[in-house]
């Protein structure tokens, strides 16, 4: 079951991400070379890069590809940087459940307003759903990962430094980051 | 106050590990609920409105674009190219490493991924020759920061983005400063080569050139695509990065074949990963941005700076010693993200042109890309040379030299800048 809910949430964001290349490469091709395009294709671009991001929060987290910073922390104590790094984590966790209240009453004031988006036919509430699930997915893989830090004393936030978080000697699909 | 509370707010928070993006949306939100009359529903409407503004939508297209180059054989053919074009002077390989990563840099708008595809083919090859590893790391290392001077460059879509300038215009101007930095270290290699005797390679002959041309054209064919389509007019940023994205996945998997069908979606996950981890950040620091405007935060910075009666020069030389600071501890989108919304004003009302501002920005944050504590291509360089970090360090730092020379030409000599893109956009 785990494994289906890791590997579904790599699919999703590759699935997103193709869609939405592949969408506006076409949309440049109809435009230039046929002078047509469809209305709804930059909505449907900018809700599905809405979605890639909201979902990969936490896949970023359970893959520790957040960049933070450890200059400080490292030169701690092992059981002291233990608790600062459950400290750190306590604060994401507030920011989750802040940002989860404002999407939450985001979605609800559009569910009151009840208007479509601008071109696709769908009510704008049910696009924006992926914030608070986003937010929702966050908190529960920051609960994951402070649990095994509390624990076991394993693992932890994010790459612990800034050290190229995207190289990893295991593949060639070396990262980008800027 | 406010200004006081959120920066110490950031600045904790940053400290006790707590991740960049976290950092800059948790200060905000706080700011905003103790001081500010905003609400959390306006904070999250700022957060998802971030991924509807449309320059942002490169960030993902290029970096698709980037990583199909990357896993792929380019690095390596550029590598072949620059090599029998310059292979044959005084300390070649060296030159053409340079070459090589200034034309990555012309497909990749990372400076890490630019260290990696050409320091892993290249190294090894330079070591082989005679040379010493930590020289070959030296080169590389700094090499690699092009890869955000010379476009397309995510730093400069997410500067362009968060100060609503031209990304096109920031790209062209790109041009000039990385061929000036491209030249200034290869003379500098030159003289060193001179000096301590090394290697050259036999001349290549005409047909090899031709041949190893046509080979790296298909990369190479990229960067014409995009500023070319952003040139005529054609494109937008954001369509020439999906272009780009479409590009290089079809010379990855049918062209260069470095990449089979059943591998993409690996691809696409790496890349989704990127993506991810850097909107992350960007959205977070649009909250961040936007409590600044609405606490008019810039404006009171800006009124205490220009009421210092500061020249031009002096703000600027303040500015080129914040961002170096900054980008010694953080990477270069976040030191971007963060000081932008502040210096941003203040250098528009002390009558600096945007792109000038932007492209000096970049070429700082190149600096703090190879300097301690935390520069991104120290910790590449190190695992790709198989150096340690303490030694990669060394083996950068008389480099360091040229590139504050080329800081203060561009700082102080704004028509480097500004010449390519007033020549062809206006």
């Amino acid at each position: 079951m785990r494994i289906v809910i890791d590997r579904l949430e790599e699919w999703l964001m590759a699935a997103l991400l193709a869609f939405m290349t592949v969408l506006t490469f076409v949309q440049v091709v109809m435009r230039y070379v046929f002078n047509t395009g469809w209305l709804w294709s930059l909505e449907a671009t900018t809700y599905s890069f809405a979605a890639l991001v909201l979902i990969g929060m936490s896949y970023g987290v359970r893959t520790r590809t957040h960049i933070a910073t450890d200059l400080f922390t490292r030169k701690l104590s092992e059981p002291l940087q233990r608790k600062v790094a459950i400290l750190a984590i306590l604060a994401c966790l507030v920011y989750a459940a802040l940002m989860l209240y404002g999407s939450v009453v985001l979605v609800d004031r559009l569910m009151t307003l009840g208007n479509d988006a601008r071109d696709i036919p769908a009510p704008k509430w049910l696009l924006t759903i992926t914030m608070p699930l986003g937010f929702v997915l966050l908190g529960y893989r920051l609960l994951e990962v402070g649990w095994q830090l509390f624990r076991h004393g394993t693992g932890g936030l994010a790459s612990g430094q800034q050290h190229a978080p995207a190289v990893d000697e295991k593949s060639d699909h070396q990262g980008d980051n800027p | 106050m406010t200004a006081a509370f959120l920066l110490t707010a950031l600045f904790v928070l940053l400290f006790v590990g707590v991740p960049v993006a976290v950092s800059l949306g948790l200060a905000s939100v706080l700011t905003m609920l103790l001081f500010g009359d905003q609400t959390l529903l306006s904070s999250s409407q700022k957060f998802f409105h971030t991924m509807q503004v449309y320059p942002l939508l490169a960030v993902p297209f290029f970096i698709l674009a980037g990583t199909f180059m990357t896993t792929g054989g380019v690095a390596r053919r550029m590598v072949a190219f620059a090599n029998a074009l310059v292979g044959h002077f005084r300390g070649g390989l060296a030159m053409a490493a340079l070459l090589a990563s200034a034309f990555f840099a012309a497909v990749s708008g990372s400076a890490p991924a630019t260290v990696v595809a050409v320091g892993s083919v290249m190294i090894v090859g330079m070591v082989a020759s005679g040379y010493t590893r930590n020289f070959a790391a030296g080169v590389i290392c700094n090499a690699g920061t092009l890869g955000i001077l010379i476009p397309p460059s995510l730093v400069m879509v997410v500067y362009g983005a968060i100060t609503e300038s031209s990304i096109g215009r920031l790209f062209i101007a790109g041009i000039l400063p990385g061929i000036i930095l491209t030249v200034v270290m290869m003379i500098t290699v030159t003289v060193i080569a001179r000096k301590q005797d090394m290697p050259r390679q036999e001349r290549a002959s005409f047909k090899v050139v031709v041949k190893t041309f046509r080979e790296a054209l298909w990369g190479l064919m990229l960067v014409v695509i995009i500023l070319g389509g952003i040139y005529a007019g054609i494109f937008t940023p954001t369509e020439a990065a999906a272009v780009s994205a479409v590009y290089a996945f079809f010379i990855a998997v049918f062209v260069y074949r470095d990449i089979s069908m059943p591998d993409v979606p690996k691809v696409l996950v790496e890349a989704s990963k990127i993506t991810v981890m850097l909107m992350f950040i960007i959205a977070n620091a649009f909250m961040f941005a936007f409590l600044l405007t609405t606490e008019q935060i810039p404006q009171m910075a800006s009124e205490l700076i220009v009421g210092m009666g500061l020249p031009v020069w002096g703000f600027l030389l303040v500015l080129n010693v914040l961002l170096l600071i900054t980008g010694n501890f953080m990477e270069p989108t976040s030191v971007v993200l963060i000081l932008t919304p502040i210096v941003f004003p203040i250098a528009m009302e002390m009558g600096i042109d945007p792109t000038h501002l932007g492209v000096l920005m970049i070429v700082n944050m190149q600096i703090g890309l190879v300097t301690p504590p935390v520069g991104l291509n120290l910790f590449v360089t190190a695992s790709v040379a198989k150096l340690s970090l303490e030694e990669t360090i060394k083996a950068s730092f008389p480099w360091l030299l040229v590139l504050l020379g080329v800081l203060v030409l561009i700082t102080y000599v704004p028509w480097i800048s500004l010449v390519v893109p007033n020549l062809l956009l206006d």
